[in-house]
């Protein structure tokens, strides 16, 4: 994180405090001091230091997680990079990023992980943990340095944005994961089926003549990976699922007991390929958005605990990238900004869970996920990292392209009227997000 | 960026509609708009169309003398752009020809950019095929001039269906009725990558005719069936019993859905339009295809040159509506571009 104001002595108080963590749920405030949270608890002493914020009506969180984005850095700057991507992440309330290897070029070696850390420590708006290649170059034909990459700080492994096809090196980067004692996140389209894909197969793409990507791409890789796991106990988890038949193999193998997870994006919990129509490629995303019994049983499974991770796959990409015609445009959304209110939207407010568990997924879920449960973080612990956020649950906004702190707008969301937003995102101690009510001196 | 899948527009954004009392009556709805598909083209706008072409083959005019229409292919094409040639010079316009298969060219923005940069130049009129699924769309979208689409990938090509159209009216003595209800069609082979296939499902359906899908599995999915409204069926011998026309559509072996295909003998034993397939069709039905054919393959070359055979008629019908397209979108008057 960049050297920004240091951190000073703050107090939230009279905010709901969601720590799913360590169970607690009650009107409280949390003092913070030296980068750290000092006290938890009803009507803490206001020292006379402190800038206090008054959260009355809000949830106070631990700031949340996303283990899913892509910063673009290195190599990718015009869409994105560590600064511009960060900003976008505490816009949002969340106070640490996981990010993907597809860089230019990828993060497949010790020395590109402890590079990328270091860009971030300089920086970076928020906490940035490195995502690293599970095959060299993400290319699928050699394993990549995993042991060395998780001493040198790889929270996961990934060959994001393409998956490793070969069953053979699938095996042998699952075992060299497990033995690095990190989660395998799997990019999940078997290729031959997806030759040429634009978008969901189904009747959009049929009538717009658009190549189809059928479900049974992701699921295959999925089972398949499933299958190759069980002699090698590494934890497996399918990033952005797009199918509801992934959704139930996922649920069965959890019912086996095997260490598998999933993670839900808010684009597949909220859109369907009738998005595409008019052939917008801001609605152009892989895996592809699919059909509303999808978005539905995407929702379920949340409900029922089959996906225990939120994930924004925050994937910038230029206007004039996206102007491209819709075979040639590149896939992916932005995310971060409007994560919060659209899970709240697709989750809390159908009755699917309640903020309790909303917050859970966003926090201690994707913390185990990334081993960053030993960092302290995902929970709010006296002495504990002093990662808070502060979500007004019914502030009421329009999201445009004004509101993107990052360097790209690529959202079907633009112009949705919204509901909830982080309005304080408070990392290590250091205010980086600060709207509508303002810390003040008491 | 979204919009109704309406494929015409009546008049772009920001334009006037056309200068007053110079327009033809019968291309009043046309004028100015684009043509970029048949889906959401209702019966009336399509009839108004094809009476034009029937209108102006018994009495050509110059109407178009004057202007200039652009003919930009960024795919391979020598009859569909002839046939707008031939259609552009028989109305009096001249034609330029700004054809490219450079691949960058074939990318979304370049296709803008270039649109942009021919109308600069002064066209009256812009006939263009990318081979990318709504790349006539962004042309259109990129400039005030109309835009005709020659087809777009596996989008549209509304010319060729309302050249088939033309031909049936002519074939089944409708007199310029355009009205096809009763009528049964078969549209066989690679449907999940034919233009072809989409504009006349839509065209045919709406002019009244019940439109049927035939293909291997690989080629005419079930799902295409729901996306455009026809039926799908894998049995050509069943469905051909009932049929009033055929149409068969050019196979790709060598990629696509045809790489799928064991051997183009197989194709011929299970979806070819053999000698005897046509023996086996109703009295009068026809057969037709909107070329290039391979011969032997997806039709026998004396089903092709036999007496049910449109396929020349098809041709014939493609400059008429080509005249007809243009001088609809383009109106009339003559003079100023």
């Amino acid at each position: 994180m960049n050297a920004h104001p240091a951190a000073e002595p703050l107090l939230i108080i009279n905010g709901r405090v969601l720590d799913p963590a360590s169970g607690r749920d009650e009107t409280a405030d949390v003092a913070i001091e030296g980068g750290t949270v000092r006290a938890i608890g009803p009507n803490l002493d206001r020292s006379p230091a402190a800038r206090v914020l008054n959260a009355e009506g809000c949830l106070i969180t631990p700031g949340l997680i996303d283990p899913h984005v892509h910063l673009r850095e290195p190599g990718q700057t015009h869409k994105e990079d560590i600064a511009s991507g960060t900003a976008a992440a505490v816009s949002g309330g969340f106070t640490t990023v996981c990010c993907m290897p597809n860089t230019a070029p990828a993060i497949d070696t010790p020395e590109m992980v402890a590079m990328v850390a270091a860009r971030a420590r300089e920086v970076a708006a928020c906490r940035v943990f490195v995502v690293a290649c599970g095959t060299q170059g993400r290319k699928g034909e050699r394993p990549a340095e995993i042991g060395l990459c998780a001493t040198a700080g790889a929270v996961g492994i990934s060959d994001d944005g393409d998956v490793i096809a070969s069953a053979a090196m699938m095996r042998a980067v699952l075992a060299e994961t497990a033995r690095a004692e990190l989660a395998f996140m799997q990019h999940a389209q078997e290729p031959t089926l997806t030759v040429g894909a634009a978008m969901h197969a189904g009747s959009v793409s049929g009538a717009l003549g658009l190549g189809g990507w059928p479900r049974e791409a992701e699921e295959l890789i999925v089972e398949r990976d499933i299958r190759l796991n069980r002699a090698i106990g590494c934890r497996y988890h399918v990033q952005h699922i797009s199918s509801g038949g992934t959704v139930e193999i996922i649920r069965r193998a959890r019912s086996e007991g095997q260490p598998v997870s999933g993670e839900a994006s808010p684009h597949h919990l909220h859109l369907t390929h009738d998005t595409c129509n008019g052939y917008n490629t801001l609605a152009k995303m892989n895996p592809p958005l699919r059909e509303r019994t999808d978005v539905d049983t995407l929702r379920a499974g949340v409900a029922d605990g089959t996906i225990t991770v939120l994930a924004t796959d925050h994937a910038p990409h230029t206007a004039e990238e996206k102007s491209a015609a819709f075979a040639d445009a590149p896939f992916g959304i932005i995310g971060l900004e409007t994560a919060f209110p659209l899970y709240a939207e697709a989750l809390v407010h159908t009755g699917a869970i309640g903020w309790p568990r909303l917050i859970e997924l966003m926090t201690v879920e994707p913390a185990k996920l990334c081993n960053l449960i030993a960092r302290g973080l995902g929970t709010l612990s006296v002495g504990g990292p002093a990662d808070v956020t502060v979500i007004d649950p019914d502030l009421a906004w329009r999201f445009t392209e004004a509101e993107c702190a990052g360097k790209s707008t690529n959202s079907p969301f633009l112009g949705r009227s919204l509901r909830g937003r982080a309005i304080t995102t408070v990392v290590g101690g250091v205010v980086r997000t600060e709207r509508e009510r303002a810390f003040a001196r008491t | 960026m979204t919009r109704s899948p309406d494929t015409t527009r009546a008049t772009k954004a920001g334009r006037s509609p056309a200068p007053d009392g110079v327009r033809t009556p019968t291309t009043n709805v046309w004028h100015g708009a684009d043509l970029l598909g048949t889906r959401g083209v209702p019966a009336e706008r399509l009839r108004e169309l094809l009476t034009l072409a029937r209108a102006r083959r018994e009495s050509p005019a110059k109407s178009l003398a004057g202007r200039t229409v652009a003919t930009v292919f960024f795919e391979d094409s020598t009859r569909t752009r002839s046939s707008f040639t031939i259609a552009a010079q028989r109305c009096g316009a001249d034609v330029v020809d700004l054809s490219s298969k450079a691949s960058s060219a074939n990318k979304g923005e370049s296709l803008a950019d270039t649109a942009r940069v021919i109308e600069a130049m002064g066209v009256a009129a812009i006939v263009v095929r990318t081979s990318r699924a709504g790349g006539a769309k962004m042309a259109a979208d990129a400039v005030a001039c109309p835009v005709i689409n020659a087809g777009d990938g596996a989008h549209e090509h509304p010319t060729q269906a309302l050249a088939d159209a033309l031909a049936l009216d002519d074939a089944w003595n409708l007199a310029g009725s355009f009205d096809f209800g009763g009528k049964r069609i078969v549209i066989v082979g690679d449907l999940s990558h034919s233009r072809v296939a989409r504009s006349n499902a839509a065209s045919l359906t709406t002019l009244g005719a019940e439109v049927v899908f035939v293909g291997p599995p690989a080629m005419a999915p079930r799902s295409l069936g729901g996306a455009l409204g026809v039926r799908v069926s894998h049995d050509l011998d069943a469905e051909l019993a009932e049929a009033d026309a055929v149409m068969a559509l050019r196979i790709q072996l060598e990629r696509g859905a045809g790489a799928m295909l064991a051997s183009s003998r197989d194709y011929r034993s299970a979806y070819g339009v053999t000698q005897a397939r046509a023996d086996a069709m109703k009295p009068g039905a026809l057969v037709m295809h909107p070329g290039p054919m391979n011969r032997g393959v997806e039709m026998d070359p004396a089903v092709a040159d036999g007496p049910r055979s449109i396929v020349i008629r098809q041709v014939a019908a493609g400059v008429a509506v080509r005249v007809a397209a243009l001088e609809a979108v383009i109106g009339s008057t003559a003079g100023n571009a």
